[in-house]
């Protein structure tokens, strides 16, 4: 019974950032209906410089957020006009299909670019506290793990702020719900679709570094964490960051469920079946409008 | 009303021509409307009227032809960008941000520059037009019925600070009590000085309040003339205020 | 126009059929050999993305799946034939099956879904048979490339020429208007979704066989190895490079892929999937047609010369 509640715990543990990783792409989905399927590996890159803060320049990995963040930004931006701009000049369906294929290259330069620099070698990043554990009613929390699922829920919360109370994130909304309405309303839509992509990049390079500091960074994390953020954002439907959260610790809890029940190899499994399921059964997701 | 000669008006198309995909809606339609002016669009369904009138506000390019702006060619101009200049659309069907409140709704409507300033009192000018909207601030869109909803997009479309209003079809499926608030609305913001453009499916009404009007026809103008003068037009009484004409 | 192009084919088939006698050299069959085994998954790809519209990215799965039941079945003692369209028909059972659910999906859930698909047969055959799989050592000893090598070539040949029969039949012109405008072509009385899942049947069979191919092929691999997502984004890439929805774009891009890749593999293994990162991003942004495309405007700009 204890086993299944330490399992569950760290499935809890996880799932923040399965929900910090699949607020982005939703970011980017709802508004500007494009797929970005190269998001796990702007979560990969967002490790990878968390790496290089903390090795090269002995940056606390946790403070090393204020750095990734910012530039995470930056790398949205440049994504943003040398790229996805040419996409969203088409029309709903081929923008999504185009994303889709763009994003595929895109993943594919970058993950040839990340074994090129790092190696295919798994990476990871210590931290002097690193081995600190709280224990509670018999069950051992990892502080690292802790602090990242707190930081995810405190940057979701961010980011729900910024959507609801700054101009621009009520510009981003109104542009996910009618592109056009918000053109009438003097909105300059392109550069909600700017800024929308900039804040997906920054949360997903956000979610590298919680994800590289909790456990481990390498190539291939990419295609594994567009995966998840793909399964919670279908999960989860479209239009709302808390639920995007919600449905990341519901995944991280059904993941480690299957795994108590049938064995560690199926953990993946049954995140990809409920994804399909999901899918096929009801589009929208659970908290989707 | 009598029609008057219009020194330069504020909103002139020029032999506009514009599609829709490969079918062409629109052909070498002309007309103009003057600062101050209320001028009504009318004509049966799919004759062109909302073309017309998202190539004015920018959502659709016209193939052919000159839309100036207070003097300034606006074809092709982004839609945003005629919106910070005064042009205005409220289109059909409301188009309101479901998922966000009146509040957030008519506060969005203010986003462009020129309305920045005088957002406040903009607000407070459309919970005057439309007192009920004042008690319903917080409530989702989605909650309100369909002549309230409409009140909100002419709120919102009143927040860009216009200078000349186009409306296409506000009475379409709403109750008639509440079609006489939205007219009146609009003729009280028309004195105010704002320019109206007016598709309107309810002809009698519209002609009645209109200065001047145009009738389109399979996305060619057919008649012109003085709001009086229309309506009592032989073709425009057959063909819109005869027993067999559609009616709401 | 049909007539060279027959004669072209019919030279380069000769060709390649007799360059196992004209030469010994392991090395240069092998190559030839990639080629032809990515003609094959290209141009089986293609069927569904060019001609049905809908970008599949499951599948390495049908893949997988031929190559698994003729490994079996062919280590066991069964006939390499045999064994190769059983694999096959194991495939395009199981894409007809799920196809009625994944056509509910359309456009980019379409992509997503098929590949969730693929990563779950792929995750639980490597569960399920985690063992490398190897030849017995008798059959090592008799394994003889040039058998391997007229596979692949009968079955890139095959596979061309049903695309090829397909894109002229009644079949593929009613494909073809599917992809074109979906609502139009199901008013006027095409059956889409029936359309749709013969395209689904053509192109994962063709993939099944593939996969019996490479079982055929290898001497040992993970069982899982085939159902990897690689084998779906190569084909990808192929397709898109050369040119999607057309019958010599796949072919074409095959073999620059391949040679491309053999050229680089020597001194910089990880550039090659950089440039064809880069190179697929570039196409589908400026040149969505591929070298077909390029190749027809060239054509175009000298006879504009003249």
């Amino acid at each position: 019974m204890m086993i299944l509640a330490q399992q569950l715990l760290l499935g809890v543990l996880i799932g923040g950032l399965y929900g910090l990783a699949a607020a982005g792409l939703s970011l980017v989905f709802g508004v500007m209906r494009v797929l970005d399927v190269a998001h796990g590996e702007l979560i990969m890159l967002g490790g990878y410089g968390t790496f290089w803060l903390v090795t090269l320049l002995g940056v606390d990995p946790f403070l090393a957020l204020g750095l990734v963040i910012p530039g995470a930004l930056a790398l949205g931006v440049a994504l943003y006009w040398g790229l996805f701009a040419f996409v969203v000049r088409a029309d709903e369906a081929t923008r999504v299909k185009n994303s889709l294929l763009i994003g595929f290259g895109l993943a594919l330069a970058l993950h040839a670019l990340a074994v090129r620099l790092w190696t295919a070698d798994e990476r990871s990043v210590p931290t002097p506290y690193g081995g600190a554990v709280f224990t509670v009613a018999g069950l051992s929390i990892p502080a690292v793990r802790l602090l990242s699922l707190v930081l995810a829920f405190a940057l979701i919360l961010s980011l729900q702020l910024l959507l609801t109370r700054w101009r621009w994130g009520k510009a981003i909304r109104a542009t996910a719900e009618d592109w056009q309405a918000a053109l009438l309303t003097g909105i300059d839509v392109r550069r909600a679709y700017l800024l929308a992509f900039a804040l997906g990049t920054a949360l997903a390079g956000a979610a590298g570094t919680l994800v590289t500091i909790g456990y481990a960074v390498s190539p291939s994390i990419g295609l594994e964490w567009t995966l998840k953020a793909l399964i919670v954002v279908v999960l989860a439907g479209l239009g709302s960051m808390p639920g995007t959260f919600v449905g990341g610790l519901v995944l991280g809890v059904a993941e480690a469920a299957s795994a108590a029940a049938f064995g560690g190899p199926y953990r993946e499994v049954v995140g990809l079946v409920i994804f399909v399921v999901v899918l096929v059964v009801r589009p929208r997701g659970l908290f989707g409008r | 009303m009598a029609g008057r000669p219009v020194a330069t008006p504020l909103l002139a198309l020029h032999g506009v021509e514009a599609a829709h995909g490969d079918v062409r809606a629109v052909s070498d339609v002309s007309l103009s409307v003057a600062a101050g002016e209320m001028v009504a669009l009318l004509g049966p369904n799919g004759a062109g009227k909302s073309t017309l009138l998202a190539c004015a506000a920018g959502l659709l390019r016209p193939r052919a032809g000159t839309i100036r702006f207070d003097g300034e060619d606006i074809a092709g101009v982004s839609a945003h960008r005629i919106v910070d200049l005064g042009l205005a659309l409220v289109p059909e069907g409301r188009r309101l941000f479901g998922g966000m409140t009146v509040d957030e709704n008519l506060e969005l409507g203010a986003f462009a520059p020129r309305a920045r300033a005088g957002a406040a009192a903009a607000l407070e000018r459309v919970f005057a037009l439309f007192p009920v909207l004042a008690e319903r601030r917080r409530q989702p869109v989605g909650t309100l019925s369909g002549g309230q909803q409409q009140m909100v997009a002419v709120g919102r479309a009143l927040m860009t600070n216009p200078r000349l209003l186009m409306l296409d079809e506000p009475s379409l499926g709403i109750a008639p009590r509440l079609v006489t608030a939205i007219f009146e609305a609009v003729v009280a913001i028309n004195r105010a000085g704002v320019g109206i453009l007016l598709v309107e499916q309810n002809v009698h009404a519209a002609l009645s309040l209109a200065h001047r009007g145009y009738v389109l026809e399979n996305g060619r103008i057919v008649g012109e003339g003085s709001g009086a003068g229309l309506l009592g037009d032989p073709h425009v009484r057959r063909a819109y205020l005869g027993p067999l004409a559609v009616r709401e | 126009m049909r007539r060279r192009w027959a004669a072209v084919s019919a030279v380069a088939l000769g060709a390649l059929a007799l360059l196992p006698l004209a030469t010994p050299r392991e090395d240069i069959l092998n190559f030839v050999f990639l080629v032809l085994l990515g003609i094959t998954l290209a141009e089986s790809w293609n069927i569904v993305a060019g001609y049905a519209g809908q970008v599949n990215l499951g599948h390495a799965a049908f893949f997988g799946l031929g190559a698994l039941l003729t490994r079996r079945l062919w280590t066991t003692g069964t006939p390499i034939v045999a064994a190769m369209l059983a694999g096959a028909v194991l495939a395009t059972g199981f894409a007809v099956v799920i196809g009625v659910a994944a056509f509910r999906l359309r456009g980019a859930y379409f992509a997503i879904g098929t590949l969730a698909l693929g990563e779950i047969l792929r995750t639980t055959v490597s569960n399920v048979l985690p063992e490398i799989s190897t030849l017995p050592a008798a059959s090592i000893a008799a394994y003889r490339l040039t058998d391997r090598y007229y596979a692949a070539l009968v079955l890139a040949a095959v596979t061309v020429a049903a695309v090829a029969a397909l894109a002229s039949s009644r079949l593929g012109l009613g494909m073809r208007a599917i992809r074109e405008d979906e609502e139009a072509a199901a008013a006027s009385g095409v059956g889409a979704l029936r359309l749709k899942l013969a395209a689904l049947a053509l192109s994962t069979g063709l993939a099944g066989l593939a996969g019996g191919l490479f079982a055929y092929y290898h001497i040992s691999y993970y069982a899982s190895h085939p159902f990897g997502p690689q084998w779906t984004f190569d084909a990808l890439l192929m397709t898109y490079i050369g040119g999607v929805g057309t019958l010599h774009g796949p072919l074409l891009g095959a073999v620059l892929y391949v040679v491309l890749k053999e050229y680089l593999a020597v001194r910089w293994v990880d550039l090659h999937l950089l440039i064809f990162g880069a190179l697929f991003v570039a196409i589908v942004l400026l040149l969505p047609g591929g070298l077909v495309q390029a190749a027809a405007r060239v054509r175009r700009l000298l006879r504009r010369r003249r």
